[in-house]
């Protein structure tokens, strides 16, 4: 809100404003916190009512001074002046009104021109402030830092979370910490009466909602004392599933497979660490000696006001090299612990980090449609202002004052920005929805996006100041007409070319070619990234999981004999070619991971490695390239045998120089020794821009038969029926499970889509923009030449009649637009090379300064721009001599 | 001198005050009637230290801390506080007039 205020202060005179505008604005803010203890609607309330009057008061010492004045203008003057200035307004808006109501098309192209330019603006805006400007929903959230850990050099590459025995080394010890909780989420299963799902949920330490300064709505927040039993709702879950049940605390339901009793519910502005956690289940640390120095999930800490994101990180590295005083040493802490370095930032950037650069590209490629926009109406209004120099000058015979014709003029800007407006709120009502839609799924808090009053008022300011932008030039302009200069008005001048007429078309058409190759440079990367090759088909292919919960599902070979016997009755369904199955489905799971070691190798030659389990056709059902030795089979599947498969990258990491078919590998995931069988075509797991990792794929069985379960892994169907075979499985699960919920239920086709998603969107958007864009400057463009050509037709008329060629004349007119566009594509092309390395990240596999994307941009930035100048040209050389003489 | 000027002066012959102090003081001098935002206030201010009213002083005693800009204090001149006293006559001897005219009408 302290924006908006800040805004209504800037519309006061510099003078006044450096005296009290911060003054004005610290009041102002008393005002509204005051108000704001009487609710959110009384706060509202009253930042309308404070920037109404901000706005009136900074009108009226426009008008009236107070400040830098002599005091002998202050005394005697009367209120019959406020009086007075009202109502001269009011003539000039009917004046206004009138006068664009003559001119009803120039009143529509104007109005529309900005609309769309502002309304853009305005829908862009409202998503940056639901996602971006609105504080975090939580207590003090500029306290709250995000914290991982980094070990260079170590096994682990990247950051990762820390270990869970850091919760009370941290809580206990840090001075600069006030609170710290951890958290993980995954998919669990909920049951409340007949009803089951796989959501989202998040494990967390008991303190988590404390931490973040979070109350519930209904019940308690759970306690040291509750060790794992309990379970908090989401609105969500509590509004859909239980009606808004008021007696749901104490009831006990199944939370991540387990009885819970639910002891409270949260706010639906809570969501963390994602919006769509359904519900929360607290659990105990107990670091055990087998866990220690094993990397956890996310952790966050709120630290002492002042405490910066360095200082954490700095102590908390401390705090956890400390930790084999306090646990005793161990294999993991001793490669770990002396490369740590733990990692904190604002919970800000770690939540919004991601979104804010597309945010800001698409915010800046509004603006400069807006730009582009104001050229134009600029433009239009200097034509009109041309137009008027006669009017302009008999009413400055009579009398008018020069500052009244400006009043005049500027009045008629105000009342097509203001009309503007209204229509630009009503085109982002429009846009916004279908924004919203094609917008990724991961983007925090987008469905608290709307049209609200802060986006309305921001509509309103940038169609008055856009208004102000464009009529200043011409009002100025066309009052400084004396009538001497009557003669000169009449239609009989030669087209005279204004320098900053041409400016502004070549202005408008540099920023068009400037978005152009943005948009060109994203649809590149987006045709980059669908040209990826995963390792793995993405057609025909459908993908779900479902997790049975069954007697006599209790150890390793039980759980593969159900599975094998499912895959076999869903080859069984018309249409399917084969079944595969694997622990975690690439494009919609990541691995875990853990560290390997090769027969013969030192002790210190263990490498980390991804892994995952498959079953018997799984390479064949997806696509996945056998390069050597074999695929699972059945035997491999049930028999405890110890055959694993690796990947093309893996083979290489762990034998570089041999033939890795018949030799051994361990890992500190299962003790024993396994032998690979087969070497497969690397596949990217989790996200297309990231080169494929070295994986090894376990079989459903390890030596013993406790050593692993498979209990929830993802099975993939080749079918041509991949869109429609959903409801079959589903038919098919209740058969062999009714207790189990399908989910994650996707064709492959619909996973890889959803990679290109975050890229898609932003690329839509920019070509949109960019669209319109071009199609304002080309339109601007046009305008002006036919302007220009209708100004010149006595010209060309006596031109054609001294036997002029229709081609010479046409050239004429074609050469000053293509000087223009001329002028205009090399200012842009020197301005998105600059410009484009802000697109960083978002783009792929295309370097920023991409000469085909360049070349091409500038080339259709040339044809659009003679096409827009051959029109008006070629209606110069239909000039006919006498009819044009005559109409003199 | 517009009623708002009025209380403006009134609120600050009693010691010097910032921009939402003077609000509230002027609220509660006139009974709720004059309640001014920021942008009005702020150009009454702006007027009488152009009269030569009012100027920026140095308050009285210790400032209460207090999160967010700074405060600036105005206080009375001399002028000002004859320019109040004068009008405060004024007011009085045509309230007076008032009830006596009043007074004899009913």
């Amino acid at each position: 809100m302290s924006r908006i205020i800040r805004l209504a202060v800037a519309l006061f005179p510099p003078a006044f404003r450096r005296e009290f505008g911060s003054s004005m604005r610290a009041m102002a803010g008393e005002e509204i916190d005051r108000a704001r203890s009487r609710g959110r609607l009384a706060a509202w309330r009253c930042t309308l009512y404070t920037v109404m009057n901000l706005a009136g008061a900074a009108c009226a010492e426009w008008v009236r001074p107070t400040w830098n004045v002599d005091p002998s203008d202050l005394s005697n003057k009367t209120k019959g002046h406020r009086m007075r200035t009202f109502e001269h307004w009011l003539r000039d808006l009917r004046f206004a009104a009138r006068s664009l109501a003559r001119t009803p098309g120039f009143a529509a192209v104007t109005a529309v021109t900005l609309a769309l330019a502002i309304g853009a603006n305005a829908a862009i805006f409202a998503v940056a402030d639901a996602v971006l400007l609105r504080p975090l929903p939580f207590a003090n959230a500029d306290r709250l830092m995000f914290v991982a850990a980094t070990a260079p050099g170590s096994e682990i590459p990247g950051e990762f979370g820390l270990f869970d025995e850091s919760f009370p080394q941290v809580r206990e010890r840090s001075h600069l910490v006030e609170d710290f909780a951890l958290y993980s989420a995954g998919t669990g299963t909920l049951r409340i009466g007949d009803r089951v799902e796989r959501p989202r949920l998040a494990d967390v330490t008991y303190n988590l909602f404390a931490t973040l300064g979070a109350r519930p709505v209904l019940g308690r927040l759970p306690g040291p004392d509750d060790h794992g039993r309990v379970a908090l709702l989401s609105y969500q879950i509590w509004r859909d599933w239980l009606g808004r049940d008021p007696n749901v605390i104490g009831k006990t339901f199944i939370v991540d497979g387990e009885p819970r009793a639910i002891i409270g519910v949260m706010g639906p502005e809570f969501g963390f660490p994602s919006d769509n956690i359904a519900a929360w289940t607290p659990f105990d640390v107990r670091p055990s000696a087998d866990r220690l120095g094993q990397p956890g999930g996310g952790a966050i800490a709120r630290v002492h006001p002042g405490a910066s994101p360095d200082d954490v990180a700095r102590e908390l590295t401390g705090l956890l090299r400390q930790l084999p005083d306090r646990y005793g040493n161990n294999a993991a802490y001793a490669r770990l612990l002396p490369r740590l370095q733990v990692v904190a930032r604002p919970l800000r950037t770690e939540m919004l980090g991601s979104v804010t650069r597309p945010l800001a590209v698409l915010f800046a490629a509004a603006l400069i449609v807006l730009v582009i926009a104001c050229a134009n109406v600029t433009n239009l209004f200097g034509v009109r202002a041309e137009n008027r120099r006669h009017e302009v000058a008999i009413r400055q015979a009579i009398g008018a004052q020069r500052s009244q014709i400006i009043r005049s003029q500027m009045t008629e800007v105000i009342v097509v920005a203001f009309a503007a407006a209204v229509l630009a709120v009503v085109c982002a009502r429009v846009a916004l929805p279908v924004f919203v839609a094609l917008a990724p799924v991961n983007v925090p808090r987008l469905a608290a996006a709307a049209i609200g009053f802060t986006t309305i008022a921001f509509t309103f300011v940038l169609a008055l100041g856009s208004g102000l932008v464009c009529g200043v030039v011409p009002a100025l302009r066309s009052s400084s007409v004396r009538a001497l200069d009557m003669r000169a008005s009449t239609r009989s001048v030669t087209g005279r070319r204004r320098w900053e007429r041409d400016a502004l078309l070549a202005g408008q058409t540099a920023l068009a070619l400037v978005l152009l190759v943005g948009a060109g440079l994203l649809l590149r990367s987006y045709a980059r990234l669908s040209h990826v090759s995963p390792g793995y088909s993405t057609k025909d292919l459908f993908t779900f999981q479902f997790a049975p919960k069954q007697p006599r599902l209790t150890d390793g070979p039980s759980w593969a004999q159900f599975h094998l016997d499912f895959m076999d009755r869903l080859r069984a369904l018309p249409g399917v070619q084969s079944v595969g199955i694997v622990d975690n489905m690439p494009l919609d799971e990541g691995t875990e991971s853990a560290r390997f070691m090769v027969d013969g190798a030192p002790e210190d030659g263990a490498v980390r490695l991804a892994f995952t389990i498959a079953g018997p056709d799984y390479y064949e059902t997806m696509g996945i390239k056998v390069l050597a030795g074999r695929g699972f089979t059945r035997d491999d599947a049930l028999g405890m045998r110890g055959n694993v498969i690796i990947s093309r990258s893996a083979a290489k990491l762990l034998w570089p120089n041999a033939d890795p078919i018949g030799r051994r590998l361990t890992s500190d995931r299962a003790p024993t020794w396994e032998t690979v069988v087969g070497v497969v075509d690397d596949v990217i797991q989790e996200n297309w821009r990231r080169p494929a990792q070295p994986l090894v794929y376990y079989p459903l069985t390890g030596h013993d038969p406790r050593e692993w379960m498979v209990t929830s892994p993802g099975y993939v169907i080749r079918t041509t029926r991949a869109e429609s075979i959903g409801a079959d499985v589903q038919a098919l699960v209740r058969q062999v499970a009714p207790e189990a919920p399908v989910y994650r239920a996707y064709t492959m086709q619909f996973l890889a889509e959803r990679q290109m998603r975050d890229l898609s969107f932003t690329m839509l958007t920019l070509g949109l923009v960019s669209g319109l864009a071009i199609v304002l400057a080309a339109v601007g463009l046009y305008g002006a030449l036919s302007y220009i050509v209708a100004q010149r037709t006595r010209e060309i008329g006596v031109r054609l009649a001294l036997g002029a060629q229709p081609r010479t004349v046409r050239r004429m007119v074609v050469r000053q637009g293509a000087q223009i566009v001329g002028a205009g594509v090399l200012a842009g092309t020197i301005v998105a090379l600059g410009a484009a390395p802000a697109l960083g990240r978002l783009l792929f596999g295309v370097a920023p300064i991409d000469l085909l994307t360049f070349v091409a941009a500038v080339a259709w930035m040339i044809v659009v721009g003679l096409f827009a100048s051959y029109l008006p040209a070629r209606r110069a050389s239909n000039v006919d001599p006498i009819v044009s003489l005559r109409s003199e | 001198m517009s009623p708002l000027d009025y209380h403006v002066l009134l609120a600050l012959s009693s010691g010097a005050l910032y921009g939402y102090a003077i609000k509230e003081a002027v609220a509660a001098d006139s009974g709720g009637t004059q309640t001014p935002r920021a942008g009005t206030l702020y150009r009454v201010i702006a007027r009488l230290i152009t009269l030569g009213w009012v100027r920026e002083t140095r308050p009285e005693g210790a400032i209460d801390p207090h999160p967010g800009l700074a405060r600036r204090y105005y206080g009375l001149t001399p002028a000002g506080r004859t320019a109040l006293i004068a009008e405060a006559k004024r007011l009085k001897s045509t309230a007076a007039l008032a009830q006596r005219r009043l007074g004899t009408a009913r």
